[in-house]
């Protein structure tokens, strides 16, 4: 009874540890000739744009990702001092005060901009001979009553950077009447991005029921580049009053071990070749100013030149009360 | 052998219990625990999760039982395609069968998070509960159904009793499924249908309160803790209720159904099949249809380098899911077998193994970016944490398995053989193994899903090249533009087509 357990275990233990085996042969120590860039999920550079750093600098670049910006930083204040890697790309301006106060960085820059729109679907308006809102106060009029989808802010980076833009748009005083009046307008809110442009808005692939979404302003060009069919000119548009601009940074985390090649790092990311070569790949624009914008970008992406903006430090100091109230507002 | 569960224990404990215990010993404080208890708006969440995990088992217990009894009873055609397709959304990602559920239930969030959980959880009753019914002699009820006894009076009274504890294991652990539940949640619940774990979620993640979230991950757990205490200890009641027919506990061949079996079948299971397979067949039509025309374009932009242009290259995205999903399999089942075999007649082993189902994935996830941060348990950046992972929460899964299967071969069984000269080890080759086999391949197939479709913890783990399917999927739905959609939904149906074929052939 007792022994072909045994057997069965002995078997069971040597499969395991052949299997502890292999894996730990393959968890030798990071090389010293390789530095980690850590970033989200979806920061994915262009195929072999680091090939010039190695040849440069004989050091190969390791990206690793892990969920969004929030997972993210969330992460790196849980390891700050210890980090997962060397340089860090991506937190933004509305979690840069939280990651500085954990002291994350050691130093941050901005490697990229952007902003946060209302999209509009340009079939759905052009159809009906309805005019395409152009500001937040046409957003809560009758005209578009069902007819925007937007994010949970607590959930959501679009969504907080629209908020954000009917703050700095507002003002402390007005903000949260401009919401009344949009939750009367019935506002739809969902939890993320993906649900609101793919699955409810009418102008991108889900063909859903709302022709007006919260996105972002590089949104057009994108749905030229991937579209099913050949198409010369975006079926979105962008609503440039209502942009929020949200900045991203890049920074050698507190704690790497490659000081001076994590700041090479830095310095390549800032460098034209790779600031270039993020408009078709990110879908955000350079903050070199000599890098040259792809014509689609020029064409059909939306950088206003006064976009809404708050700073980082009053977005930390107040996220938790501005998401408290608009939950009770729109929640209710 | 009982020492040999100490190996699967102590990688519980290095891999779960560790991390788990440095989150609470750093970030859990007694005030904020009764903070976050006293909270209006976390009360709500908290009866929100509550009913919504009972009612969403009582859901599956009712759709998955006909499906149960015809695969356990029969042996037909299709009964091979039957659990690979009701298995297929086990490790599809929440966001695929959201989109399907919601494709044919637009706007009822409450009935869409319940049928989805269902979609989800029917493979959990009919791969725990059917081995154990498998094994109940069929002229028990043959005999029952002689002496005028009707098909229910039957089920009552023959069956019910017999598959009584591997039901109560798996409706509990769908009840914790459901309890715990997030991605669902986050795609159909909206902004006001929230549990607790997407709270968890939101006050670590997005507001940086990682002492609040912690602390909601304690209640939560000690929540689960009473929910599976209550359940072990009826299940112990039935145990030694049913100790006197354990001379029948033998597996008995599948039956090949008559043609007035056939129909009773077809009957039985046309509607529990429809529940579950309608958001999988949303999903593929979605996958071949563009802007009203039929297309076979996603599957194009899949594999001809559009998708790269996004960082994902479908075919080591395949093989990532394929490797870790058969390394998952393999050291789960190994382990779960140890832990079984020990037949421990305390709940205690069991109730270890559940403690990965009671732990929020993301306080798990940030346990173990803190704690194997230094030398020489510098892991948390290695690809092999991954698989490791999933085998931690495929473990109390996988023994729950396994166990009923190992404590129902009969003692009489092994002792006859050892009295008809066969030695110890041609006894668990010949007799053993061989009534195990079921319970082991479908321990393995849970493991496999398990791992294809964990987005939780792993999510916090950080990842060089290890793009999973659910992660490519969620990556390409995160982009503007037709072709990713379109490819993502080819990505999702072809996991349903492969998936069911490689059951079908298995």
């Amino acid at each position: 009874m007792k022994t072909p357990r045994i057997i069965s275990t002995i078997a069971a233990l040597t499969a395991l540890s052949a299997l502890a085996a292999a894996c730990s042969s393959k968890a030798t120590a990071p090389a010293p000739t390789e530095v980690v860039l850590v970033a989200y999920d979806a920061f994915t550079p262009e195929e072999g744009i680091f090939n010039d750093f190695t040849k440069d600098t004989g050091v190969t670049v390791k990206v690793v990702t892990a969920g969004d910006t929030g997972t993210m930083v969330s992460k790196a204040i849980l390891t700050a001092g210890n980090p997962e890697g060397d340089v860090m790309w991506g937190i933004d301006n509305t979690f840069l005060s939280r990651a500085q106060e954990a002291n994350v960085l050691t130093d941050y820059t901005p490697v990229d901009e952007g902003d946060i729109c209302v999209n509009y679907d340009k079939n759905w308006f052009a159809s009906r001979n309805i005019p395409v809102p152009t500001s937040f106060e046409d957003l809560a009029k009758p005209t578009y009553k069902n007819l925007l989808v937007v994010q949970d802010p607590t959930t959501s980076s679009p969504g907080l950077g629209f908020l954000l833009g009917t703050l700095a748009h507002f003002g402390e005083e007005k903000w949260r009447n401009y919401w009344t009046a949009l939750t009367q307008n019935n506002v739809k809110v969902v939890s993320d991005w993906t649900s609101a442009y793919t699955v409810e808005f009418s102008g991108s692939s889900g063909k859903g029921k709302y022709p007006l979404v919260v996105s972002y302003g590089s949104s057009p060009p994108a749905e030229v580049l991937y579209s099913a069919t050949p198409i010369d000119t975006p079926p979105t548009g962008v609503i440039e009053k209502t942009c929020f601009r949200q900045t991203e940074y890049v920074g050698v985390l507190r704690g790497t071990k490659n000081e001076a090649i994590a700041q090479k790092l830095v310095d390549f990311l800032l460098d034209t070749k790779f600031q270039e070569s993020m408009p078709l790949t990110l879908f955000v624009f350079p903050v070199n100013p000599n890098a040259q914008l792809p014509k689609l970008f020029t064409d059909f992406a939306v950088r206003p030149k006064t976009p809404l903006t708050i700073s980082p430090i009053e977005i930390e100091e107040n996220r938790d009360t501005w998401i408290d109230s608009w939950r009770s507002l729109v929640l209710r | 052998m009982r020492w040999a569960q100490a190996i699967p224990l102590g990688a519980l404990a290095v891999f779960f219990a560790f991390p788990v215990v440095t989150m609470l010993a750093s970030f859990a404080r007694p005030s904020d625990i009764t903070s976050t208890l006293t909270n209006a708006s976390l009360v709500r969440l908290w009866w929100f999760t509550a009913w919504q995990a009972a009612l969403s088992t009582v859901l599956t217990v009712a759709v998955a039982l006909p499906i149960t009894w015809a695969v356990s009873r029969y042996s037909f055609r299709f009964s091979k395609t039957l659990i690979g397709l009701i298995t297929v959304p086990f490790f599809m990602p929440a966001v695929v069968i959201a989109t399907g559920v919601k494709a044919v239930l637009p706007s009822a969030p409450v009935p869409a998070i319940l049928w989805a959980h269902v979609v989800f959880n029917v493979a959990v009753i009919v791969r725990i509960v059917g081995p154990r019914w498998a094994m109940l002699d069929t002229t028990l009820e043959d005999t029952a159904a002689d002496l005028g006894a009707t098909s229910l009076r039957t089920f009552r009274f023959i069956v019910l009793p017999h598959i009584a504890p591997a039901l109560k294991n798996a409706a509990a652990v769908v009840f914790l499924f459901c309890f715990s539940s997030f991605g669902v949640i986050a795609i159909l619940g909206g902004i006001k249908r929230r549990t607790i774990e997407a709270e968890i979620f939101t006050q670590a993640v997005n507001l940086g309160d990682t002492r609040t979230a912690v602390s909601l991950s304690v209640i939560q757990a000690v929540v689960i803790l009473i929910v599976f205490t209550l359940g072990t200890r009826q299940s112990r009641v039935t145990n030694t209720s049913r100790t006197t027919d354990t001379t029948n506990d033998i597996a008995t061949t599948l039956r090949i159904p008559t043609q007035r079996q056939r129909r009773r079948i077809v009957a039985a299971v046309a509607l529990p099949v429809l529940i579950v397979v309608a958001p999988l067949v949303a999903v593929i039509l979605r996958s071949l249809r563009l802007d009203g025309h039929f297309t076979l374009d996603g599957y194009r932009w899949l594999f001809n380098g559009t998708t790269e242009a996004v960082g994902i290259n479908i075919a080591s995205t395949l093989l990532t899911s394929t490797t870790f999903a058969i390394t998952c399999a393999v050291l789960t089942t190994t382990a779960a077998l140890m832990i079984a075999s020990a037949k421990n007649n305390t709940s205690l082993i069991s109730a270890l193994t559940a403690f990965p189902l009671m732990v929020s994935a993301v306080t798990l996830g940030l346990g173990l970016i803190v704690t194997f941060d230094q030398a020489p348990f510098e892991w948390r950046v290695e690809r092999w944490l991954i698989p490791v992972i999933h085998c931690v929460i495929a473990l109390p899964l996988a023994v729950r398995t396994l166990d009923p299967a190992v404590r129902a071969i009969p003692e009489s069984l092994t002792q006859a053989s050892a009295s008809l000269g066969a030695g110890p080890w041609k006894t668990w080759r010949r007799i053993e193994l061989p009534l195990l086999t079921p319970a082991l391949v479908r321990s393995a197939g849970l493991s496999a899903a398990i791992s294809l479709g964990e987005f939780g913890a792993t999510s916090f783990l950080t990842r060089s090249n290890s793009t999973t399917v659910p992660i490519a999927i969620s990556q390409l739905l995160g982009h503007p533009g037709a072709q990713l959609s379109q490819a993502a939904f080819a990505l999702a149906a072809l996991c349903v087509l492969l998936f069911t074929a490689a059951l079908r052939l298995a």
